[in-house]
């Protein structure tokens, strides 16, 4: 009986968010398209589920399957927002959305961090401090002089190697 | 007459000794979440991460090759390249009894890492060019001289994967005996919803990198973050659940820690990767040049294995499997295993069906 109500809050789980689906790809004031009223959607839906747990709860004296059962209903609930959410990612009207908000964000950012920049190297060379460039240049300057010493080592390692060839070649086979 | 009044009493909801017995069983594992709860809140532990034993063989500016030692009852070690930024490499030496390194290690298998590092703004000049051509072939050379073996099975994790394909594919004096692709993206036009994110429509690369000079970790977690947006949600309710039991506790913190430690990207290395592999997609079409020398996948012709994970959501198995038509040998086996992303190569489902098959599909060719 416990696992018909399940099949059942999952039916209405999986029926419930693929009409959320719809309700959200309708873009606002489309021609044609019919006013939607979530609470229409959702009450059925609500109704059913309050149905099936009262029913679940009048059965008997109260089992800690319940506790179980409640558990797989919040990760179906969860699993089913998540598609939900998926799917409404998914599409290029979110994506397109995002690179809004986010040249929005670049926009307000850029000048922002430059000023800061800019305020932060006077603060420093008022104070007789090295500026954040030039740490950023010191450090640069000391992996460049640590690659160039690597290349000499590799260099080194490749004269090295073809002398004990030349050497070992001079030897010919041992008798 | 008065006997009946005495008996009329409430009666209470009759309960089975075994349906009591769970009841109490409930109760205590609450009691349990409480004290658990109580002690991460009050007096949270800083996690032990990366139990195995290990020395640095290498490093050079932030990068690192660490040795894993093992028995070396498998004769050609493994060089394991992870991802560039986005997250640490400890994940694959979480914990013990919940590490990858630990497991192959034990198999017989000398374990060398790619730790990239913490990149800062001086790094902002790495690109993906200087990482393949450059930075990669050191690591695995000196990875290679420290073992003192003829040859190395390399195996690519996410990211890692198209780098280090990238490298066996332009160096073919480096000698590679096995291959192995573990959810790394190849095909980019099936990578999923990052893929539409970044498609150059909507998503200004050159813009961004200009004005940021890097990308910060917060900008990383945030797209990481809305890729799975109810994570957090079920994350914390799946530690409720389990909350009475100490040893998830521990699994819990230590992979906490770890899935909120976002590390930035070089600002160049970020630009060329969005460019060149997400949005024009070089690599499986031929196109990627890199240090003036096309990428041919084709001219990786050592045994390959690509393992894709059937929920992964950063690299779907339809952008993972073309690796298999891409290369050029005949030992060749793709497989799809349960999991995600992470969980492909790290916790429990891990230990059961990626970890076995890379470490007895090594063996046989090692």
């Amino acid at each position: 009986m416990n696992q018909q109500l399940m099949d059942l809050w999952k039916k209405q789980m999986e029926e419930g968010t693929q009409a959320w689906v719809r309700l959200m790809s309708q873009a606002p004031g489309a021609a044609g398209a019919p006013a939607v009223d979530p609470q229409a959607f959702w009450k059925p839906f609500m109704d059913q589920g309050i149905g099936a747990w009262s029913k679940l709860m009048s059965q008997g004296p109260a089992s800690p399957d319940l506790v179980n059962q409640w558990k797989q209903f919040l990760d179906q609930w969860i699993a089913a927002w998540s598609r939900v959410l998926e799917q409404t990612m998914g599409t290029e009207a979110f994506a397109q959305v995002l690179g809004r908000q986010l040249d929005a964000s670049l926009n307000a950012a850029g000048p922002a961090k430059k000023a800061a920049d800019q305020q932060i190297e006077a603060s420093l060379a008022s104070l007789g401090m090295a500026s954040r460039a030039q740490v950023i240049g010191v450090a640069q300057h000391i992996a460049q002089l640590e690659e160039k010493i690597e290349g000499l080592e590799d260099r080194l390692d490749a004269v090295l190697e073809r002398l004990d060839r030349i050497v070992g070649a001079g030897q010919g086979p041992a008798r | 007459m008065k006997d009946e009044q005495f008996t009329m009493t409430l009666e209470a909801p009759r309960l089975s000794p075994a349906m009591l017995a769970r009841w109490q069983e409930e109760v205590t594992r609450n009691f349990l979440r409480m004290k658990h709860l109580a002690e991460m809140v009050l007096n949270p532990k800083e996690p032990e991460v990366g139990p195995t034993p290990r020395e640095v063989i290498y490093k050079k500016n932030k990068s690192r090759v660490y040795r894993y030692a093992s028995k070396r009852t498998v004769r050609t070690p493994l060089l394991f390249v992870p991802n560039l930024g986005i997250s640490r490499p400890y994940i694959f030496d979480l914990m013990h009894r919940g590490s990858f390194i630990e497991y192959m290690t034990g198999q017989g298998f000398d374990f060398y890492l790619v730790d990239w590092g913490v990149f800062g703004p001086e790094d902002n000049g790495l690109d993906v060019e200087e990482v393949v051509t450059r930075l990669l072939p050191r690591l695995a050379r000196k990875a290679l001289q420290s073992s003192g073996a003829r040859e190395m099975s390399v195996l690519g994790y996410c990211m890692g994967a198209p780098l280090s394909a990238s490298f066996v594919a332009t160096h073919p004096d480096f000698p590679v005996k096995n291959y192995i692709n573990m959810a790394g993206p190849i095909d980019f036009s099936h990578v999923g919803m990052f893929g539409l994110w970044l498609d150059p429509r909507f998503f200004d690369v050159d813009r961004y990198v200009d004005t940021m000079g890097s990308i910060p970790a917060d900008m990383v977690k945030a797209g990481f973050k809305l890729l799975k947006p109810t994570m957090d949600l079920s994350t914390n309710l799946n530690l409720w659940w389990n909350l009475w039991n100490p040893d998830y506790v521990t699994g819990f913190n230590a992979l906490n820690k770890w899935a909120n430690e976002y590390q930035p990207f070089p600002g160049e290395f970020f630009r060329q990767w969005v460019k060149e592999f997400y949005q024009q997609n070089r690599l499986v079409r031929g196109e990627l040049r890199l240090g003036g020398q096309a990428v041919d996948l084709g001219r990786i012709t050592c045994p390959v294995l690509a393992i894709g994970a059937k929920e992964d959501n950063i690299a779907p198995p339809a952008c993972v499997r073309p690796f298999i038509d891409a290369v050029a040998s005949t030992d060749r086996e793709y497989v799809e295993l349960p999991g995600g992303h992470i969980s492909l190569i790290a916790g429990r489902g891990a230990s059961v069906h990626c970890w076995p098959k890379v470490a007895s599909w090594l063996a046989q060719r090692s």
